[in-house]
């Protein structure tokens, strides 16, 4: 029996060692020439459609650099992240990634993801692009571990129909929001309003935090979201669900638009979306800007990010694949490859916003909801408490808990993990 | 006979140990491919997994030695306890309701007639379908949108929209319904082999001392099915608290891991949102031995308890 004990006992401690150097970090990757033929392979977060419209952008590219072949595979939103860590943990994978706003910092800081500044990209592209998208991907040490790819914004898609019938305007300010509501409501529509991309989530609380002229974080990363302001915006916002009927549950905005909600907050992206999901909506609705609230608009601004991993290569050739991203003429291949496909493709290069192929209300309403837009923070530790945060925002919601004490204990979640 | 063949086997060890390596090196090559594949699949792995348990590792930089520190926080972690709770009522009714309603089936379909073969190729279905498919349609059938089974039936008897998937008490209602749905029908296959292995005698015999159909199934059926039953339990409750697709598929869309309010959080999701979405390899890993050390007291104690009551 004792040798039994023993002999296992031996085998775990051989385990435990040998575990120990398997784990162990590789040096970083050796790099083939720069100007050399390079076979570059992209991870893109997001549909099918979305990697075909890249792979267009990276056809071109391969024309004016015939060395160099770009594959462009689609990465789901739901397993993206996870895939990118497998990836970074196994130095096995992809030279290029595209991802959320914040998993360049998020993938940089642990030495997943190459600076760009190394390669001479932010210099090409800052001046150039929204300055809330710019600072949500600068790391606060200044490394740039991703540029953005592309924008999207919140916006107020609403019935023409319900609201011409109600007389209503469609709402500016929060006050204007609550009345319309109160008159769809009395007008006989059951669902006067929802909401879609980030439904019960902290991205949509973030639009009222910022209208109250509250934000996440202070200037030097404090949590700030438990102010006076952070307080007015949730207790506002929970109201929505407890008061309203808002949904809890997210239907997209085609569908909920066409189940007769009278206004949806959703993205961007759904602008496309809605003609061809729900045909008989054709001509009966709009988009307008988010309400403005006690402190003036407030938008979240989300996108994509474009990297390069650190064990890649061929990081120059990846690099340069990147700048040409932001080539008038990729942002046209893309922009129009990408409305063939049903999808509203806005670059990060602000510039290009008049030029969308959207009605001209529509641009009207982008532009105004980037122009008082902000993007994700870029603080230690939001990537990790957004999750605990969003829990303690849904406890107002559902009525388990105070708009204050909810707030202060997401604040203490992200002091905890800013570490 | 006995006596002298392990006389043989203890004589001198010269040469014998080779002798018996050389004699079963066949076998022993035929077992390579599989030991190796063993070992470098599940033993190296499992190993790798309890030091990384040990340590303080993001995915990408060395791992850092950190001794018991994981699971001392394993137990000052509120979010892992709310999971732990969460997943023992949640496999406490998943088994219950998948056994139960196995055995009821395994009853009703027992037979070997074609309509009983029928039923039975039926219930056994969700068997052998994608998870990832049948997760994707129990995901449809709770939509918000005008597709939703369940809202769309409900709007036939006149109830207004349920927000069944944003509706922390449906949460684990709704996962114990999908777990017994999908898990019912394997369970049923175990237990019609058992029932049928019972001799007829013993229900003739009990009949013509006027035992009751009731009476029948309470002292023969039930304690001679006692061996199948620990089986079917211990294995569904292990695969119960191994519970992540029907987190991650249907409630994930609702709300991150662990769905509205964290009601369904359950602890292999929460593992992977530690190891995959905050990159805590280490801590998810020691989430993973406590799991392990979860489900192996639980077993050793069921199966116990199943002996014992064998022995009364």
């Amino acid at each position: 029996m004792n040798k039994r004990i023993a002999t296992m006992a031996a085998i775990t401690t051989i385990g435990l060692l040998a575990g120990a150097c398997a784990t162990s970090t590789a040096p970083a990757a050796e790099q083939a020439p720069t100007t050399g033929p390079a076979d570059l392979t992209f991870w893109m977060t997001g549909s099918e459609d979305e990697a075909l419209v890249m792979q267009k952008a990276a056809d071109l590219y391969t024309r004016s650099h015939p060395d160099v072949k770009v594959k462009v595979s689609a990465l789901s939103w739901d397993d993206g992240h996870a895939k990118v860590l497998a990836a970074a943990t196994g130095k096995s994978g992809p030279d290029i990634v595209s991802g959320g706003l914040s998993w360049g910092i998020e993938f940089g800081g642990l030495g997943g993801m190459v600076d760009l500044r190394e390669q001479g990209i932010p210099e090409a592209v800052k001046a150039k692009t929204q300055q809330g998208v710019w600072e949500s991907i600068t790391s606060r040490d200044g490394a740039v571990y991703g540029t953005p790819l592309d924008m999207t914004v919140y916006l107020t898609y609403y019935r023409k129909d319900l609201l011409e019938k109600a007389e209503v305007e469609p709402p500016k300010t929060w006050e204007e929001l609550t009345s319309a509501m109160d008159r769809l409501q009395d007008d006989g529509v059951k669902v006067p309003y929802s909401m879609d991309w980030g439904n019960i989530d902290w991205l949509q609380y973030f639009n009222f935090l910022r209208q109250a002229g509250g934000a996440l974080y202070t200037p030097d990363c404090k949590p700030a979201l438990n102010s006076d302001a952070g307080v007015t915006a949730l207790n506002y916002w929970a109201d929505l669900y407890k008061k309203y009927k808002a949904p809890t549950q997210t239907a997209e905005v085609p569908a909920a638009l066409a189940n007769g909600v009278a206004m949806v907050s959703g993205g961007s992206w759904q602008i496309k979306a809605v003609d061809t999901a729900q045909p008989k909506m054709k001509d009966k609705w709009a988009t307008a800007p988010l309400p403005a609230g006690p402190a003036g608009q407030g938008a979240f601004i989300g996108g994509r990010i474009v990297g390069v991993m650190s064990y890649s290569k061929h990081a120059a050739q990846a690099a340069d694949f990147i700048k040409s991203l932001y080539t008038p003429e990729a942002v046209k291949v893309i922009t129009d490859a990408a409305a063939s496909r049903g999808v509203l493709w806005i670059s990060p290069l602000t510039d290009n916003i008049g030029n969308l192929p959207a009605t001209p209300d529509q641009i009207e309403a982008i532009k105004a909801a980037f122009a008082a837009g902000y993007g994700p923070p870029n603080c230690a530790g939001w990537e990790t408490s957004q999750a605990e945060v969003t829990k303690k925002l849904q406890e107002v919601i559902y009525g388990k808990s105070e708009a204050k004490p909810a707030l202060d204990a997401a604040a203490k979640i992200m002091e905890q993990n800013a570490g | 006979m006995a006596t002298a063949t392990g006389g043989h086997r203890k004589g001198p060890r010269t040469g014998s140990g080779a002798r018996r390596v050389r004699r079963n090196m066949t076998s022993y090559v035929m077992l390579l491919p599989f030991l190796t594949l063993f070992a470098g699949f599940l033993i190296w792995p499992l190993l790798n997994s309890l030091y990384l348990s040990l340590t303080k590792f993001n995915g990408v930089r060395p791992p850092e030695f950190v001794g018991l520190a994981n699971f001392e926080r394993l137990l000052q972690d509120e979010r892992f306890m709310h999971a732990l709770s969460n997943t023992l009522v949640y496999v406490l009714a998943a088994v219950v309701l998948t056994s139960g309603f196995a055995l009821v089936l395994a009853l009703a379909f027992r037979g070997q007639g074609w309509g009983d073969r029928l039923m039975r190729t039926i219930f056994f279905l969700p068997s052998v379908t994608s998870t990832i498919a049948l997760f994707l349609m129990w995901r449809w059938i709770f939509a918000a949108e005008d597709y939703g089974l369940a809202n769309t039936l409900a709007g036939w008897f006149g109830v207004d929209p349920v927000a069944w998937l944003a509706t922390p008490g449906l949460t684990i209602p709704i996962m114990v319904l999908m777990a017994t749905w999908s898990g019912m029908g394997y369970a049923m296959v175990i237990f019609v082999a058992g029932v049928n292995t019972i001799p007829e005698e013993y229900y003739e015999a009990a009949r013509i001392d006027g035992a009751t159909t009731w009476q029948q199934f309470k002292s023969i059926t039930l304690p001679l099915l006692r061996p199948v039953t620990t089986y079917v339990v211990v294995t569904t409750m292990i695969a119960a608290f191994q519970v992540f697709e029907a987190v991650y598929i249907v409630f994930r869309q609702v709300s991150s891991v662990g769905g509205v309010l964290d009601s369904g959080l359950m602890i292999v999701p929460y593992l992977y949102d530690m190891g995959f979405t905050k990159f805590q390899l280490g801590y998810a890993s020691a989430i993973a031995w406590a799991l392990f050390l979860i489900i192996f007291v639980i077993s050793m104690v069921q199966l116990r308890v199943g002996r014992a009551t064998r022995e009364l």
